[in-house]
């Protein structure tokens, strides 16, 4: 079943008046519980692609389809119920409010939803039990390593049950061995819950686990398997 | 949640926050200081003028305040002194002979108010009885005795013992006068009201002016000086068309109009002063905003709405401004108590200050307007200028902020 689709979507960014064709005409359709990661060397355009695609950006050209409807014919406030309710994000760093604890931050989206405290702080913790972190509960950002980090954000970006989880080189900034974790953790997520993840990455670890490989380069895609 | 955001938010950069804080606390002092001052000063030139021969309320004839003329007076003060008497909230009162004269020594003469008081009775309403330098004051209700001012005693060169002529005239426009005995000396705050004014006996200047048994006004105390009014139109009500009673508001009409003039006044000075503030927290704002460019990018991407992401800012300089207005609150009342404990020594200035009635020691006092609008001008101002940085903050979309390294 399709979840998201692009048609000839393309992205031109201003760099001081210079045009950067980032995004040349991608057609592609993601269908519901793939692993998928987009693969490229570096500029090639796999960041652009995944904000289009999670509605952090709009497209110069072109649409993207998430159940069948138009992502930009919607408002600003209804894109940001659908990034609440529908999609999570795993950047390559910094994803957690440095001011909140583990737990705060995996609770903000619950928060946002409207859940109240007590519920959110049980799922919250049963959440970080389940996946080896509640140790971290009470740390902030800056008392935890990398990997501790990414995995917050993991469990962040899954709390509200979404459909969709977008992560831009999520293992960027780890070693092997914890970027192994975070990609068990992810795939556990993926066949336990049906969530779709769409990766990118240039890391070799990450496109051996993916059950579907998109390769990208200056902005067309290359080959899909 | 987003209330313990956004204190958090507040004290990652300590040091920021308090600096605008600081200036929060600083702006608020300086406003409660310079209020406390003025309006400490305005206070005391009102209550000088009330101690000094004004009261809370004044009865005469008709037209007396107007013209003071000597055949305005009261026929039948039994009948006045009884109403005065029963009326609530009336503490004390005096009867007043008020005419205009020539007062003369050897050496000089001098124009001036001549008020013939019983002494035991204006003991209790006005402080010339305690403003005495030299001398003594008045004792008893007849006799040839004068009590004048330091001013005026220099001017006419005489002392205690001297004598000096008063001269005025009587109703049927004859001219009277009688010689009295310089028995006591007074200073007060009023310069003006020094040079201008000298009292005897009461029994002795209605014999001078020929007029026996009359007097032209009832100064009265009531029990507090806010009664003023109900007691004058109370009055006013029993004694009917032919008299007048006039509360000190009616008296000092000038005196009333600079305090409203001041609390006007006030008002500007504390919007200019929230300008200068909103200046600061603009800046501080816009700062912190752009620091966390990234993180508020975060924020839109797990699905803050913009609104929310609004109001966070909002209340981090909320939570500034409260605070500021709170320990600036604290620390003006401080710094004031200290100053009121022992008033402001301006005796350097006491020449100029003694011609607007005001005396060498000022003795603060805090406006309840102006602390009115501290609570309320400072946080709103704090809001109004974390706006445009939080403006800004959600006009991002939330990709760039997130690029934004
Ligand atoms: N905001 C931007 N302004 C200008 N150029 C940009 C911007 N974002 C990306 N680019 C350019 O677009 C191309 C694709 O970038 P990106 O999507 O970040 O690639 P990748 O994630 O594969 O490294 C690069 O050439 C990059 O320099
Ligand atoms: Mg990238």
């Amino acid at each position: 079943m399709e979840i998201i689709k692009c048609e000839n979507l393309q992205k031109i960014y201003q760099d001081n008046g210079v045009p950067v064709h980032a995004l040349k005409g991608i057609n592609l359709t993601i269908n519901k519980g793939e692993f998928t990661v987009i693969a490229g060397p570096s500029g090639s355009g796999k960041t652009t692609l995944l904000n289009l695609l999670g509605a952090l950006d709009k497209p110069t050209e072109g649409t993207v389809y998430f159940n069948g409807e138009v992502l930009y014919k919607k408002k600003r406030r209804e894109l940001s119920r659908l990034r609440l309710e529908n999609f999570g994000f795993v950047f390559q760093a910094y994803n957690l409010i440095p001011v909140l604890t583990a737990l705060e931050n995996i609770e903000f989206s619950m928060m946002l939803l409207g859940i109240p405290e007590k519920e959110r702080r049980e799922k919250a913790i049963t959440l970080m039990e389940e996946l080896g972190i509640a140790e971290l509960a009470n740390k902030r950002p800056n008392e935890m390593s990398g990997g501790q980090q990414q995995r917050v954000a993991v469990v962040r970006a899954i709390v509200n049950d979404p459909d969709v989880v977008f992560a831009d080189e999520p293992t960027a900034n780890l070693d092997s061995k914890t970027g192994d974790n975070l990609l068990n953790l992810m795939q556990e997520m993926n066949e336990k819950k049906q969530i779709t993840f769409i990766f990118s990455s240039h890391d070799k670890q990450v496109m051996e686990r993916a059950k579907r490989l998109l390769i990208l380069k200056d902005g067309l895609l290359e080959k899909d398997n | 949640m987003l209330l313990r955001l956004a204190w958090r938010n507040i004290w990652r950069n300590k040091r920021r926050s308090l600096i605008v804080i600081g200036s929060v606390i600083v702006g608020v002092i300086a406003t409660i200081l310079m209020d406390a001052l003025q309006n400490g000063m305005i206070h005391q030139m009102l209550f000088n003028q009330i101690n000094l021969n004004v009261s809370n309320v004044q009865v005469h004839k008709k037209g007396f305040k107007d013209k003071k003329d000597i055949n305005n007076f009261i026929s039948k003060p039994a009948k006045v002194e009884t109403i005065i008497k029963n009326q609530p909230h009336v503490k004390f009162y005096s009867k007043r002979v008020i005419t205009f004269g020539l007062l003369s020594s050897t050496d000089n003469s001098s124009g001036v108010y001549i008020y013939g008081i019983n002494p035991s009775q204006e003991k209790s309403v006005s402080i010339i009885s305690k403003s005495i330098v030299k001398g003594k004051y008045l004792d008893a209700s007849d006799g040839r005795e004068i009590v004048l001012s330091k001013a005026l005693a220099k001017k006419l060169n005489v002392t205690i013992g001297d004598k000096v002529v008063g001269m005025a005239n009587t109703p049927s426009g004859s001219i009277g006068s009688d010689v009295f005995r310089v028995v006591g000396i007074f200073k007060t705050a009023s310069s003006e009201f020094d040079k201008t004014t000298v009292f005897i006996p009461i029994v002795s200047a209605q014999q001078m002016l020929n007029i026996p048994g009359k007097i032209h006004e009832f100064a009265i105390i009531t029990d507090k000086y806010e009664n003023a009014d109900i007691v004058s139109k109370a009055l006013q009500k029993k004694l009917g068309k032919k008299y007048e009673a006039l509360s000190y508001n009616e008296i000092l009409p000038l005196l009333v109009l600079q305090m409203d003039l001041y609390k006007q006044l006030l008002i500007i000075v504390n919007l200019i002063i929230a300008l200068a503030l909103i200046f600061g927290i603009i800046n501080a704002m816009l700062m912190a905003v752009y620091e966390r460019i990234r993180e508020i990018g975060v924020l839109m991407a797990v699905g803050m709405k913009n609104s929310k992401i609004f109001s966070m800012i909002l209340i981090e300089a909320l939570i500034i401004g409260v605070l500021g207005t709170i320990f600036g609150i604290i620390f003006g009342y401080g710094i004031n108590a200290l100053l009121l404990s022992g008033g402001i020594d301006l005796r350097w200035f006491a020449e100029s200050l003694s011609s607007f009635g005001v005396g060498a020691i000022i003795y603060p006092k805090i406006s309840l307007e102006n602390f009115i609008q501290i609570i309320t001008i400072i946080p709103l101002v704090s809001v109004v200028g974390a706006m445009y940085p939080a403006l800004k903050a959600i006009r991002l979309e939330p990709v760039s902020a997130i690029r934004y390294v």
